[in-house]
């Protein structure tokens, strides 16, 4: 990001800020229902300072973590399987553009019911809601493999397993790391909607409960505003190692993102 | 080395395969017999960060639970309808809930026992109040109005329908509306609704903030000390830890009795679960802290109920209530 794109990035978000004070203090009526964003602020800066909080931003953080692993270890597999052998896939597609398209969130309620630890009920919708951009990234990676390279491999001797590491993975790898940052974005969406709907000890969403349930919508927005802030700052980490990674890729396809 | 490969991803293909079905197995984890001879040592119990389950908190506290060899895990609940699903699944111990919402799931036939009182209310706990320039005066005058609730076909309206007959007007003359309790006061600002039925520590922000007033005090005439949450399990749960359930109605009793006796305890409590702070917490009208669960109080809520049919068919509470230690 050049400087001139982060000051302008930085103008748009504070006269956003600014348009949201004028409204509620002249507008609406500044109140602790209806906190302004300077309130927010406030709040959203001392919040580190906050046990509780510290301690619910550890546990939602870790979930997403464990839940984006598994996520990742599950799906990466199972589209290069997918990918390298076209009837399963063909077999399999149906059951994949049912459930891909079901609100992760509605799923939450139905695994209450069926898992009985905490900790692992969320971490299994996590990895349920993040496995398919996965999945299907990685799908269509394997089948944007260049088909002369392999062809070339092959006619030179090399056996299946040859060309899927010297070919196929290398080629469906930036695909497979959009499919994870995409991931990542749906995962802390997850994490914390599933302590919204289900609570918990600790939990940035759980947090969110507590202080609505006490009336702090100063804090509960403050907790949100944290929320939001960690999914910016994973989608750039994110985007930075892809573009470390793959700089071949993006020189041959031109794609800026 | 074709073949080893293609092994690889097959036994890569079934791990992702259990990975994602084995998530939902698994049973309750193998119970930890602790002193006292109690069948588990340790309990996860769940209740929602508001003033009603400030017993648990006060047992925790002063150490009730410990002098019973019991550990006390408190889990943050959202409402009756996530909780109810965690006790059937063995994600929790025990869970508050509110009257309603359990003699609702005993009436579909839910294997639940009640077993100990937690909270009762008292006049001005749960009121139905407007904005200060609204035209609605009284019960009456909401006729053809939106209500906001937190639950439908729940407490809220049962309370408010109570309020309805009293004024001349059955259910069908107002329209209700679902909303969380912190998000009422601006939903009825920003005309989502034309009235709320609202609880503490709410009914307090609402009229300092928004300068609300209340039209209705929902808990009087048939409503009157009604019994609003309790402490629930399920009725295997019950019957597999009589120890440890005896172990956990002696201690939050000796904490209700605390509370009841002095609303002190309360409020140094309150600020230590919630977010309520201790200005509020000295300012909010409070209900009631029974120590026992009576079964003919209990008795009225399912009469309600049946009257205004939430229920289809008489539910006797006493096949609801788990025997407590006292007998």
């Amino acid at each position: 990001m050049t400087g001139a794109r982060l000051l302008r990035g930085a103008v748009g978000a504070a006269g956003f800020l600014l348009a949201g004070e004028l409204v509620i203090r002249f507008g609406l009526g500044e109140n602790l229902l209806f906190p302004p964003p300077s309130t927010v602020l406030y709040e959203a800066v001392r919040l580190p300072a906050d046990p509780k909080f510290l301690a619910g931003v550890g546990a939602t953080l870790a979930n997403w973590a464990l839940g984006l692993l598994t996520a990742v270890a599950v799906a990466v597999p199972a589209g290069v399987l997918l990918g390298s052998l076209a009837p399963v896939e063909r077999a399999i597609r149906p059951v994949l553009e049912f459930l891909r398209p079901i609100p992760s969130v509605a799923i939450i309620p139905l695994a209450i019911l069926l898992v009985p630890v905490d900790e692992l009920m969320k971490v299994s919708v996590i990895v349920y809601a993040s496995v398919w951009p996965i999945l299907i990234n990685t799908l269509y990676g394997m089948r944007d493999v260049d088909p002369l390279a392999k062809e070339s491999l092959r006619s030179f001797g090399f056996g299946p397993a040859a060309v899927l590491a010297r070919v196929s993975l290398p080629s469906a790898a930036p695909f497979v790391a959009t499919g994870v940052r995409i991931a990542a974005g749906i995962a802390l969406v997850l994490a914390v909607s599933a302590e919204l709907v289900a609570g918990g000890v600790n939990g940035i969403g759980v947090y969110v409960t507590v202080a609505g349930n006490g009336n702090r919508t100063d804090l509960m927005m403050a907790a949100t505003f944290w929320a939001g802030l960690f999914g910016v700052i994973a989608n750039l980490a994110l985007l930075a190692g892809e573009r470390r990674l793959f700089r071949w890729h993006h020189a041959r396809t031109g794609a800026v993102s | 080395m074709a073949r080893t490969l293609r092994c690889h991803v097959l036994v890569l293909g079934s791990v992702a395969v259990l990975a994602l079905t084995g998530c939902s197995g698994g049973g309750a984890s193998p119970a930890s017999t602790g002193p006292n001879g109690l069948e588990k040592a340790t309990i996860k119990v769940g209740a929602l960060p508001i003033p009603d389950p400030v017993a648990l908190y006060i047992a925790q506290a002063k150490g009730f639970f410990k002098e019973e060899g019991l550990a006390v895990e408190p889990v943050t609940i959202t409402g009756g309808a996530a909780a109810l699903p965690q006790i059937e699944s063995g994600a929790l111990d025990i869970t508050q809930t509110n009257y309603v919402s359990s003699i609702l799931a005993a009436g579909q036939g839910k294997k639940i026992k009640l077993v100990a009182d937690m909270y009762r209310a008292a006049p001005n706990t749960f009121e139905i109040m407007v904005p200060k320039d609204s035209p609605i005066q009284r019960v009456a005058d909401l006729k053809g109005k939106t209500v906001l609730v937190n639950n439908l076909r729940n407490i809220a309206t049962l309370a408010v329908t109570t309020q309805l007959r009293a004024a001349g007007l059955s259910e069908a003359d107002v329209k209700f509306a679902e909303k969380p309790f912190p998000e009422m006061g601006n939903a009825i600002t920003a005309g989502q609704g034309d009235a709320g039925w609202i609880t503490e520590p709410f009914i307090t922000a609402n009229k300092n903030a928004l300068g609300f007033r209340t039209i209705a005090d929902t808990m009087t005439g048939p409503t009157a000390d009604l019994p609003i949450a309790g402490w629930m399990a399920t009725d295997e749960w019950v019957r597999q830890n009589p120890k440890t359930l005896a172990a956990f109605q002696r201690a939050i009793s000796k904490a209700q009795r605390l509370a009841s006796g002095d609303r002190k305890e309360i409020e140094a409590a309150l600020p230590t679960y919630t977010k309520i702070d201790a200005k509020t917490a000295a300012a909010i009208t409070l209900g009631a802290y029974p120590s026992t669960l009576e079964a003919a109080r209990l008795q009225k809520v399912a009469d309600l109920m049946l009257e205004y049919k939430y229920i289809n068919g008489p539910i006797d509470v006493k096949s609801l209530i788990a025997a407590s230690p006292g007998g």
